[in-house]
């Protein structure tokens, strides 16, 4: 099994020292991310994160099953994640590690338990014909804060996705494809988002979105998870270093501004894709008027 | 006879009878399987859980340079089992199942922090938990054991490690009339769990510090604050008790 190679004791001495005297390795003040960019691919339903060296893809796709029998309203949602050796040569194909692992579970937790996408929209005549939604995550490189990287992409990526209609006639449905009909969005409750909080010192010093040399040598860490609203979809602390339960609930009003911010940004590409996309809407595209 | 639980509401009791701030009761012995280094079996109300501890001990997996953990430290290996008969409907869970590869990381990181693992350097402990009876707070279940069956097996750790649950429930207090206000429960059963917003909360030692905090519930952030001091007062009280079990064993 190959591992990750271990930062070396003076990189570690180095790092903790800097953080004592108030200084971070790459010149960032303690609460901030670093610089987040987002891109949508041609296909809706595909978004590329870049959260500083971290990237991450996810890709959201649907298809047309039949739903459990135990859940005969509800649509199929799945997260699946893959770690590629590519993005650090700590992760083999076939073998999840424990942290692709956790990262699953967080996210299925962030994002699936918490209600966030109305499964109850992909339903399409109940108990026989339901769409089965799916959002693959890829990490392609890997420099810390995956686990806040991996939910944006896949929440924006669920945000710019569109599912093909339907028209439901009695016990037959009709799935339209995409250039019969305008693929609808789907039906998303709220978006959550997480942040990711490091301590270090004995729970002194709190560094957000820490990269993968601080995530490293820290003490131990805290994943909130929150949505634009003040509601908080999950909090996961396992274990590390003991905190103050109001350094705790300092985190969270820390991560309520972030969550806004982010949830902000994404909301902003997404009308930048979209104006691109629309070339003048049905009219445009029908118009015989040339010009002369 | 079933009880009569139409009056509990009125009384601001609980579906079982208990107060808002009640534990359920805490059964535990330590000592109990002769074979382990150190064992326990702990009982929270109707949750049931066993739990042994080997080592420290040369790792299984003895290959060139994999028999510890980091650099000079020992390897902490958590196991979590979960029995046929211990739910309501029997179901399998295998070992591949994510839930409770979650819990077993969670209680091998927080016990790794606790634990003086830099003196067994090259070595390994492993803690096997069956779950016997599932009927809420599991994972607090498995950390209280957990804490019992090393000191049992007289591994140093800094203090005990003590867990429990907290809700908050829609307010019932009729005074006030908006809907931020929220009652917190301690303590939940697997009904309770079901219904309402609630966080698993571990501290050192019954101190104000928190080491574990897992939620897996929606809920707002304003409520987060009640619940987190219920917790605490509560892992006070399960520290008083798993403390009790300890000392009378040595008596």
């Amino acid at each position: 099994m190959p591992r990750a190679a271990e930062i070396s004791v003076n990189e570690r001495e180095f790092i903790l020292q800097g953080l004592k005297e108030n200084i971070r390795l790459d010149g960032r003040p303690f609460d901030a991310f670093r610089s987040l960019e987002l891109n949508f691919g041609d296909e809706h339903g595909v978004a590329d994160v870049q959260l500083g060296k971290t990237r991450v893809i996810a890709r959201v796709s649907a298809e047309v099953t039949a739903p459990f029998v135990d859940r005969k309203f509800d649509g199929i949602f799945n997260i699946s994640t893959e770690f590629s050796p590519m993005a650090s040569p700590a992760f083999e194909i076939g073998r999840p590690t424990e942290a692709e692992n956790i990262l699953s579970r967080i996210l299925e937790k962030a994002i699936r338990r918490s209600g966030a996408l109305d499964t109850e929209s992909l339903c399409i005549i109940a108990g026989l014909k339901c769409f089965s939604l799916r959002a693959d995550l890829h990490v392609l490189d890997h420099d810390g804060g995956l686990i806040d990287a991996s939910c944006i992409a896949v929440i924006a990526a669920l945000q710019h996705f569109r599912r093909p209609d339907v028209a439901v006639e009695g016990e037959n449905a009709t799935i339209f494809s995409i250039r019969e009909r305008e693929p609808i969005p789907l039906s998303i409750l709220h978006h959550p988002i997480c942040v990711t909080f490091s301590y270090y010192n004995a729970g002194g010093i709190m560094l957000v979105d820490a990269n993968l040399a601080e995530e490293q040598v820290r003490e131990g860490e805290v994943v909130i998870t929150m949505n634009r609203h003040g509601e908080v979809c999950q909090i996961a602390k396992y274990g590390g270093v003991s905190v103050d339960a109001l350094a705790l609930l300092n985190c969270t009003s820390v991560a309520l501004e972030k969550v806004k911010d982010i949830t902000k940004f994404i909301q902003r590409r997404l009308e930048e894709d979209a104006k691109k996309r629309d070339v003048g809407g049905l009219i445009a595209e029908l118009s015989a008027e040339n010009a002369r | 006879m079933p009880l009569d639980t139409s009056t509990y509401a009125l009384a601001l009791l609980r579906l079982d009878g208990r107060r808002w701030n009640e534990l359920r009761r805490i059964h535990a012995q330590i000592s109990t399987q002769a074979a382990a280094d150190g064992s326990s079996y702990l009982e929270m109300g109707n949750t049931q859980v066993i739990c042994t501890v080997t080592g420290p001990a040369e790792g299984r997996n003895t290959g060139a340079g994999r028999s510890g953990g980091k650099e000079g430290e020992a390897n902490l290996e958590v196991e979590i089992g979960f029995a046929g008969f211990s739910g309501v409907d029997r179901k399998r869970r295998g070992k591949g199942d994510k839930r409770t590869a979650e819990m077993a990381h969670t209680l091998s990181t927080a016990f790794s922090s606790l634990i003086l693992m830099h003196l067994y350097p090259h070595s390994t402990i492993s803690i096997h938990i069956n779950i016997l009876s599932q009927d809420g707070s599991i994972l607090a279940a498995c950390i209280n054991a957990a804490t019992l069956a090393l000191v049992d097996a007289g591994v140093p750790m800094t203090d005990y490690l003590v867990a429990c649950t907290a809700a908050s429930s829609p307010t019932t207090s009729t005074s006030a009339g908006s809907d931020d206000v929220s009652d917190p429960l301690l303590d939940l059963n697997a009904m309770e769990e079901q219904e309402l917003p609630f966080l698993t909360l571990a501290t050192v030692g019954g101190g104000e510090k928190i080491t574990v905090l897992v939620m897996e519930t929606r809920v707002r952030v304003e409520r987060i604050e009640g619940m987190l001091a219920v917790g605490i007062e509560g892992c006070k009280r399960v520290k008083d008790i798993l403390d009790g079990v300890v000392r009378g064993f040595g008596v």
